[in-house]
């Protein structure tokens, strides 16, 4: 097409305005799920509210109000000083408000980290299985389908709770360190323990995006054009990387969407379990194992934590829908 | 079909050895090793206590002797072959290591050499058949460490093994009753607005977590009415958790006091997990059953037995349903390990005393045989039912065929 309107030269430009461009078709196709936009908007508050965090809120993360009688406190207590606890305080005090947005960074960031992490390494595996086949494909397939088999929850929760008694710290280059404690808003010691749990989740986090790619690679790579570049003279890391991989995104990208919303759901619940992030550093998932044990005398502290946690759940869960439809060429228009 | 059965079942046993090893090691080989929060914790303790503790976890033998001991119980003593003790004097482990001087306050301090080893003849002794496992490849888990002290992993296992059976067991066929009428219902009536409800709130069910929702059941039926009391006193309120009440108790004023144990007891406790459980297993089961219901009432078959004139339910129920089934029972197949290994999250919620509770209690209290048996009991059934589904799908789906 680009070949053929540069030969025509002047008519192209007149093609080009009524052919759409892959980008607005899909981004049209998108907007037409409405639920998807509505989950794009709230979650476009979350993520600015998260970002934000040190400037919307009034106390520091762990600050405790000595004074305060009342702990947990219910919305719109006044600390001692005077100012105000939008969402009240826990049980040792501390601003629920703040503690909510530091939450949401902690745990937006780790399953960012995660997809971003496992999708990738499983795009890339992915792709070399598909692509070469034989051997390494049996072997990288059966180890995918031995981890499909194995009881996940389970070993994730054995796996965190050896890892936290021993007190596990990966040696880590000191700016990483800094970028991390910077993203988190916490402290170096503090974002090095959740790099453990990042890792941790990795574990299970790339088989979809391995089967997916890998099942695109192996089409892909049967097709004339694989051929063609072959005899052209490119290398298989091209091929791969270039071609191969971008091909089979889209599938990815919707896989992606879909377990941001699974890692968090997953990260909360070792949180909750206690074998995830552990306190000072506040997730949505620890924040309700401390609600549990208060709820009966203030029933408003889970829903705290848990509905900004069930919206963001929903939300890419909702997105990845939309993405599914507009990215799907079965349904093209 | 024979030879397909034996290489699986050949591959589930690697499988299996594989999942053993891995748990092993997960535990055994990773920074700190089992001693590292004592030494932490208790920066004052001597050499010998230290090196007792060590026999105890059975640390003081090195870890190729310590893993097959653990897998088949082997080695327990000298090999004796026809009266002869063979390699006897051969060292298994070190009773006393020294340590580097100057890296002693650390978390792991480094070992320069042994004081006294354990020989091969010592193991009778210093290891004693009684307090060491068969291997947990002949099902015997060894003794539990803290939550019943001494006591053998697998008396622990069986107390529980009730509750949770019952839990699992009622709220499997409860969303096998619900879920697949539903599936079929929605698939029958596509976009009807009970399709539209119920693929919503299987939506829902497969973003909500378990845990917030358990809290919220919570929050509704345990807490709330606690509040209302003034206000609507005949609210009933449902107690929160465990599985039997101590003593009796009123769930509403215009009900008869409830008494511990009772069937009524039983069933009022059994409601809020039943319900978590049910709700999150039903979603996507009936949304399963709804696509595969689609599918295959688009096929040219269904058209036929249409076109014949057959009544519509028959057309759905004979027809359709039962090729929609086939890859469902896969699905269900899957579900089964859970029978024994519970629900962690829910259990834990509610205080259930069954496995998945059990679990939980193992690994936040370091009971690491209990931890350990747990899973690999529970990675052997999932195997085993992966296997089973297989099977069964050939059977009940004739064109499938294995080679």
């Amino acid at each position: 097409m680009t070949i053929a309107a540069k030969a025509l030269g002047a008519p192209s430009r007149a093609e080009d305005t009524t052919q759409e461009s892959q980008l607005k078709v899909v981004a049209r196709r998108f907007f037409r799920h409405k639920l998807a936009v509505v989950s794009v908007i709230l979650l476009f508050i979350i993520f600015s509210a998260s970002l934000l965090a040190p400037v919307i809120t009034t106390f520091p993360r762990d600050a405790v109000d000595v004074s305060s009688s009342e702990r947990p406190a219910p919305p719109g207590a006044i600390s001692s000083d005077g100012r105000l606890h939008i969402l009240g305080v826990d049980h040792l005090g501390r601003d629920l408000f703040t503690r909510v947005l530091f939450a949401a960074r902690v745990s937006l960031s780790i399953a960012f980290m995660v997809v971003l992490i496992s999708e990738t390494f499983g795009a890339l595996l992915g792709a070399l299985a598909g692509f070469y086949g034989g051997r390494t494909d049996m072997i990288l397939s059966r180890i995918n389908e031995f981890m499909l088999t194995i009881p996940q929850l389970p070993i994730l929760l054995i796996i965190s709770a050896i890892l936290l008694k021993r007190d596990v710290v990966l040696p880590l280059p000191g700016f990483v360190n800094k970028l991390l404690s910077a993203l988190l808003l916490a402290p170096e010691r503090e974002a090095q323990k959740v790099v453990v749990l990042v890792l941790i989740l990795v574990i299970f986090g790339w088989l979809s995006a391995f089967r997916l790619m890998r099942g695109m690679a192996l089409t892909l790579s049967k097709q004339d054009f694989v051929e063609a570049l072959r005899a052209v003279g490119a290398s298989d890391a091209r091929i791969i990387l270039r071609h191969i991989i971008p091909n089979g995104l889209a599938p990815i990208l919707v896989n992606a969407s879909l377990s941001l919303g699974g890692i968090i759901v997953l990260e909360s619940a070792l949180s909750f379990l206690g074998l995830g992030v552990q306190d000072p550093t506040p997730t949505w998932g620890n924040m309700l194992d401390f609600a549990r044990a208060y709820m009966f005398k203030h029933p408003w502290l889970p829903l705290v934590p848990g509905i900004p946690l069930v919206i963001v759940s929903i939300g890419f869960n909702f997105i990845g829908d939309g993405l599914r439809d507009a990215l799907d060429p079965r349904l093209k228009r | 079909m024979t030879n397909y059965l034996i290489r699986r079942i050949f591959q589930m046993g690697l499988v299996i050895l594989l999942a053993a090893v891995f748990v092993y090691f997960l535990f055994n080989i990773s920074p700190g090793g089992p001693l590292a929060g004592i030494q932490q914790q208790q920066r004052r303790i001597t050499r010998e206590d230290l090196a007792r503790l060590r026999a105890n976890y059975e640390l003081d033998l090195y870890w190729p002797i310590r893993f097959t001991r653990w897998l088949i119980g082997f080695p327990t003593g000298p090999i004796v072959i026809g009266g002869h003790e063979l390699f006897a004097n051969t060292p298994v482990g070190c009773y006393l290591p020294r340590y580097d001087e100057s890296s002693a306050g650390n978390l792991q301090p480094r070992v320069t050499g042994c004081d006294d080893y354990v020989y091969l003849s010592e193991l009778p002794r210093l290891h004693p058949p009684i307090k060491t496992s068969k291997g947990i490849l002949r099902f015997d888990f060894g003794l539990s460490t803290v939550i019943l002290r001494d006591r053998p992993v697998s008396d622990l296992l069986v107390s529980r093994l009730g509750a949770t059976v019952e839990l699992m067991s009622i709220s499997l066929l409860l969303s096998l009753l619900l879920g697949v009428p539903i599936g079929i219902y929605s698939a029958v009536k596509q976009y009807s607005r009970f399709d539209y409800f119920f693929t919503t709130v299987s939506f829902f069910g497969s973003a909500m977590p378990t845990f917030f929702f358990g809290l919220l059941l919570i929050l509704l039926f345990s807490v709330f009415p606690v509040f209302l009391k003034d206000a609507l006193p005949w609210i009933p309120r449902l107690p929160p958790g465990l599985r039997e009440a101590v003593r009796p108790y009123e769930i509403a004023s215009w009900l008869p006091l409830v008494q511990p144990g009772s069937f009524a007891d039983r069933l009022i406790h059994l409601l809020m997990p039943v319900g978590v459980l049910t709700f999150f297993n039903m979603a996507p089961w009936s949304r399963f059953v709804r696509s595969s219901m689609l599918e295959v009432m688009r096929q040219d078959y269904v058209r036929t037995a249409r076109a014949k004139g057959l009544f519509e339910r028959v057309v759905i129920m004979k027809h359709a349903l039962r090729n929609a089934l086939i890859p469902f029972v896969t699905i269900v197949v899957l579900a089964l390990p859970g029978l024994f290994a519970g629900a962690i999250i829910t259990e834990t919620i509610f205080a259930w005393p069954g496995m998945g509770r059990l679990y939980y209690d193992a690994l936040s209290r370091s009971d690491w045989p209990v931890a350990l048996a747990f899973i690999f009991i529970t990675a052997l059934l999932t195997v085993i039912a992966t296997l089973i589904g297989d099977i069964l799908y050939t059977i009940v789906d004739p064109r499938i065929k294995f080679s």
